[in-house]
C-alpha cells in the first residue's frame, strides 16, 4: 500500500533474527488471541458419539488459529519484510474517546448533547482543527441528525436528556 | 424462455409498484407513489455521496448505511441497499478519477489512466466512459444473472450438508487465491472471523460460548457492528494517520464538456465489451472477483493494445475496461447470493447480514418462496444502472464541491453517523463500544498488513459452516469421509485443494502479484 506511513529506521531495539517484524509480531498477537479463545471454550461440552457439542467448532477454530498465527511468525522470523509501522497516537486516541462518550452519554442525556459532545472531542484528532469553524459544522450536523433520524428515517431516538423529560 | 421472460416481469412488476401514500396533510386523500422505484433512487444518491467521499470505500459505505434500511419492508430495503452499492462503486471511481485516491481496491487501475485524463483536461469523457460502460456491464450482467438464477437454484436444491460445506470452503479458498497480499495472512483472517462467529449461544444446545456474562454478547457479536467498526471506525483513524489534506491533489479546472467524442466511443467499445465478459465470469467465481477483475482488465487491455506505453498517461480503454469489469462483477456477484446463499464477497456478506435482519434467510428456497423479493431485487439492479447514468453525469459538478470538503470537518461528522446509525439499531450503548473496539482491531490489522475483507466473510459463513459440518457428521454417523465419497462434494473439495496448491506455488505467486503490480506504481 503506498499510502503506509514511513516505517521506523533499522537501528530500533527488536532483535535482529526477527526479519519482519511485522509478521512476526501480527502472528504473535493471533496466536495470543487463539490462546484465548482456547481457554474462553474450555469449559464448553466438546463431541459426545457422533454429535458436536457446544465447544467443538470454537476449539477447531481456535487450534486451527493457532496453527496459523505460528506459521506467519514462522515467515516473519526466514524471510525478509516490512518492519513495524509507526502508530499515531492521536487520531485513534480522540476518536475512540469520543466513541466511548457517545456511548456513555446516549442514555442518559439523548442524542443532541451527546452528539454535539462526541464531534467535538473526535475533532480533537487532527492538529489541523480549527474551532471556530469545527463548532458551526457541529451545531448544524447535531441539527441535522435530530430531523434526519427521527423524522425521516423514523428512528426512535432520545433527542434531550432524559431528566428533562420526567 | 418464457420463464425468463415473465420472471423479469414480475421483477420489474414490483419495481415499478406503486403504493398509496396518505399523508395526513392531504385530508384522506392519497397519490400514488413509486416507492421502489424512489427507494433505489435515493440508495443510488446517498451511496455516490458516502462513497465519493475521498477514503471510504464501498464496504464502508454499504455497512455505514445499513442501518437507514432498517425501518423499510424487505424488498424496498433490499432495493434501496443494492442502489446504495452501485451508487458508492460509482462514488469510488468518480474520487479515482478526479482525486486519484481510489476508495476501494477495485478502482486502483481507474485511477492510473483516469486522473490523467483528468489532468488533461478530459475528466468529463473519462467520467461519462465510467458511466456508459458501468451502464452496459450492468446491463449484460442483469441479463446474465435471470438466465444463471433458475438452473443454480436447481442445482443448489439437490445440496446436502456435505455439499454445502464444500462449497463453503471453495469460496473461501477463492476468497484467499483472488484476494491480494499473502496466502497465509488471508487464510488466517478467515479463520479469525469463523472464530468471533462462535461468540454467544449455540444454535443447537444453547450453551452460551465466549460470551463471559456479557448481556450483549449473548446473542452473538452484531454483524454491523463489527462491520461498521472493521470498515468505518479503522478507515477513519488510518485516513487521520494518512495526513488527510497532504496528498489531495484535485483537478482544479471545471469540468467541462462532458460528452466522450467519436473517437473515444470508438476506442472503448470493445474495451468495454471485453472488460464486461471478463468482470462477468470473475464475478460469479465464489470469493469475489471485483477486485481481481478491474485488474485483470486493465492488464489484458495493455497486453492487446497496439502501443502499450500509452496507458497510465491517459488511455480511454484503461478506465473503459476495468470499469465495466468491476461494475459486472459486482452484479455477478449477487449470483451465489440469490442461489445458493453463499455471500462470495464482504459487501455480499453485509447483503445478507440485512436478510438476516429482516427474518431472510438468503438460499434457494427465498428463490422458490419470495420471487417477488429476488426478482424484484434483479430488476432494480437495471434500474439503479440507468439511474447512476441519467443523475449522477450531470451531478458531477456536485460531487466534486463535495470533494473540496477538508477532512478535519468530514471525520467528526462520519464518527457521529456511524455512532448513531450502531446506536439504533438495537439501542444499545455497549454495540457502540464494542464497534469502537473492533475500529481499534482493524487499524490494527491494516498496520500489520492483514485484510480485513476475508475476517467479514469468514464471520457471516462461520455459522453456515458450523451448522452445515455438524448435520453432515451426524448423517453420515461420524464418518469425516463424507466429504470425499460424495460425487459432488468431492469433487468441490478436489477443486479447493487444488487451488490451495495453485497459490502456494511460486510460479502462479508471481503471476498472481503480476497482476496486481499496476497499483504499486
Amino acid at each position: 500500500m503506498s499510502d503506509m506511513p514511513s516505517h521506523v529506521p533499522d537501528d530500533s531495539v527488536l532483535p535482529n533474527w526477527i526479519k519482519a517484524p511485522q509478521d512476526f509480531f501480527g502472528g504473535l498477537a493471533l496466536v495470543a488471541i487463539a490462546l484465548f479463545a482456547l481457554w474462553a471454550s474450555s469449559d464448553l461440552q466438546g463431541m459426545h458419539g457422533f454429535s458436536f457439542g457446544a465447544g467443538t467448532a470454537p476449539r477447531m477454530f481456535g487450534v486451527l488459529l493457532l496453527v496459523l498465527g505460528f506459521a506467519i511468525m514462522v515467515v516473519g522470523v526466514l524471510t525478509e519484510g516490512p518492519s513495524l509501522a509507526v502508530y499515531a497516537w492521536r487520531g485513534p486516541l480522540f476518536v475512540s474517546l469520543a466513541i466511548l462518550s457517545f456511548a456513555a452519554s446516549i442514555r442518559p442525556m439523548g442524542m443532541i448533547f451527546s452528539a454535539m459532545a462526541s464531534f467535538m472531542i473526535a475533532a480533537l484528532g487532527t492538529h489541523e482543527t480549527q474551532w471556530k469553524e469545527t463548532f458551526i459544522v457541529g451545531v448544524c450536523l447535531t441539527a441535522f441528525c435530530a430531523l434526519l433520524f427521527p423524522y425521516a428515517l423514523g428512528l426512535p431516538l432520545q433527542m434531550l436528556p432524559s431528566f428533562l423529560n420526567r | 424462455m418464457g420463464d425468463l421472460f415473465s420472471n423479469l416481469g414480475l421483477g420489474f412488476g414490483v419495481v415499478f409498484q406503486f403504493v398509496q401514500w396518505s399523508p395526513a396533510f392531504l385530508h384522506g386523500m392519497s397519490i400514488p407513489v413509486p416507492m421502489n422505484i424512489l427507494l433505489c433512487l435515493i440508495g443510488a444518491l446517498v451511496g455516490t455521496l458516502v462513497g465519493v467521499l475521498p477514503g471510504i470505500g464501498t464496504i464502508a459505505t454499504v455497512a455505514m448505511l445499513l442501518p437507514i434500511t432498517f425501518g423499510l419492508p424487505p424488498v424496498g430495503a433490499l432495493i434501496m441497499l443494492a442502489g446504495i452499492y452501485y451508487g458508492a462503486q460509482y462514488g469510488g471511481s468518480t474520487t479515482s478519477i478526479l482525486v486519484n485516491i481510489p476508495g476501494e481496491a477495485g478502482s486502483v487501475v481507474t485511477a492510473l489512466d483516469g486522473f490523467q485524463m483528468a489532468k488533461q483536461g478530459r475528466a468529463g469523457p473519462a467520467l461519462a466512459i465510467a458511466a456508459i460502460g458501468s451502464f452496459f456491464a450492468g446491463c449484460v450482467a442483469t441479463v446474465l444473472i435471470a438466465v444463471l438464477g433458475a438452473p443454480l437454484t436447481k442445482l443448489a436444491l439437490a445440496f446436502g450438508p456435505a455439499e454445502y460445506f464444500s462449497l463453503m470452503v471453495l469460496g473461501l479458498i477463492f476468497a484467499v487465491v483472488l484476494a491480494k497480499g499473502s496466502v497465509l495472512k488471508a487464510i488466517a483472517m478467515i479463520v479469525f472471523g469463523l472464530l468471533l462467529s462462535m461468540v454467544g449461544s449455540d444454535i443447537e444446545t444453547g450453551a452460551s460460548r465466549m460470551s463471559f456474562n456479557i448481556p450483549e454478547l449473548a446473542d452473538g457479536l452484531g454483524f454491523a457492528t463489527v462491520a461498521m467498526g472493521l470498515f468505518g471506525f479503522a478507515e477513519i483513524i488510518r485516513n487521520l494517520d494518512a495526513g488527510g489534506e497532504g496528498d489531495r491533489e484535485l483537478v482544479q479546472q471545471k469540468v467541462t464538456g462532458l460528452m466522450p467524442t467519436r473517437k473515444d466511443m470508438k476506442d472503448s467499445a470493445p474495451a468495454i465489451l471485453r472488460g464486461t465478459v471478463l468482470g462477468s465470469i470473475l464475478g460469479i467465481l465464489p470469493g469475489g472477483g471485483a477486485v481481481i477483475a478491474s485488474f485483470a482488465a486493465y492488464t489484458l487491455e495493455k497486453k492487446l493494445a497496439r502501443d502499450p506505453s500509452r496507458f497510465g498517461r491517459g488511455a480511454i480503454e484503461g478506465v473503459a475496461a476495468p470499469e465495466s469489469a468491476n461494475n459486472a462483477a459486482a452484479q455477478t456477484s449477487f449470483i451465489p447470493l440469490l442461489t445458493l446463499g453463499i455471500p462470495p464477497n464482504a459487501v455480499m456478506a453485509l447483503m445478507v447480514g440485512a436478510m438476516t435482519i429482516h427474518g431472510i434467510v438468503p438460499g434457494p428456497q427465498v428463490m422458490q418462496k419470495q420471487p417477488e423479493l429476488v426478482w424484484g431485487m434483479i430488476a432494480s439492479m437495471w434500474v439503479g444502472n440507468l439511474m447512476l447514468l441519467v443523475i449522477n453525469l450531470p451531478l458531477v459538478g456536485i460531487w466534486v464541491r463535495l470533494l473540496r470538503v477538508p477532512y478535519r470537518l468530514m471525520f467528526p461528522s462520519i464518527v457521529i453517523f456511524c455512532c448513531i446509525g450502531i446506536y439504533s439499531v438495537n439501542n444499545a450503548p455497549t454495540d457502540v463500544v464494542l464497534a469502537g473496539m473492533f475500529g481499534l482491531i482493524g487499524y490494527w490489522l491494516i498496520k500489520h498488513d492483514f485484510e480485513p475483507a476475508p475476517l467479514l466473510l469468514g464471520m457471516v459463513l462461520g455459522p453456515l459452516m458450523e451448522e452445515n459440518l455438524r448435520r453432515a457428521l451426524l448423517i453420515s454417523r461420524g464418518d469425516a469421509t463424507v466429504f470425499l465419497t460424495r460425487p459432488l462434494s468431492a469433487s468441490l473439495m478436489a477443486i479447493s485443494a487444488f487451488l490451495l496448491v495453485l497459490a502456494l506455488l511460486p510460479a502462479l505467486r508471481k503471476k498472481r502479484d503480476e497482476v496486481f503490480v499496476e497499483s504499486e506504481s
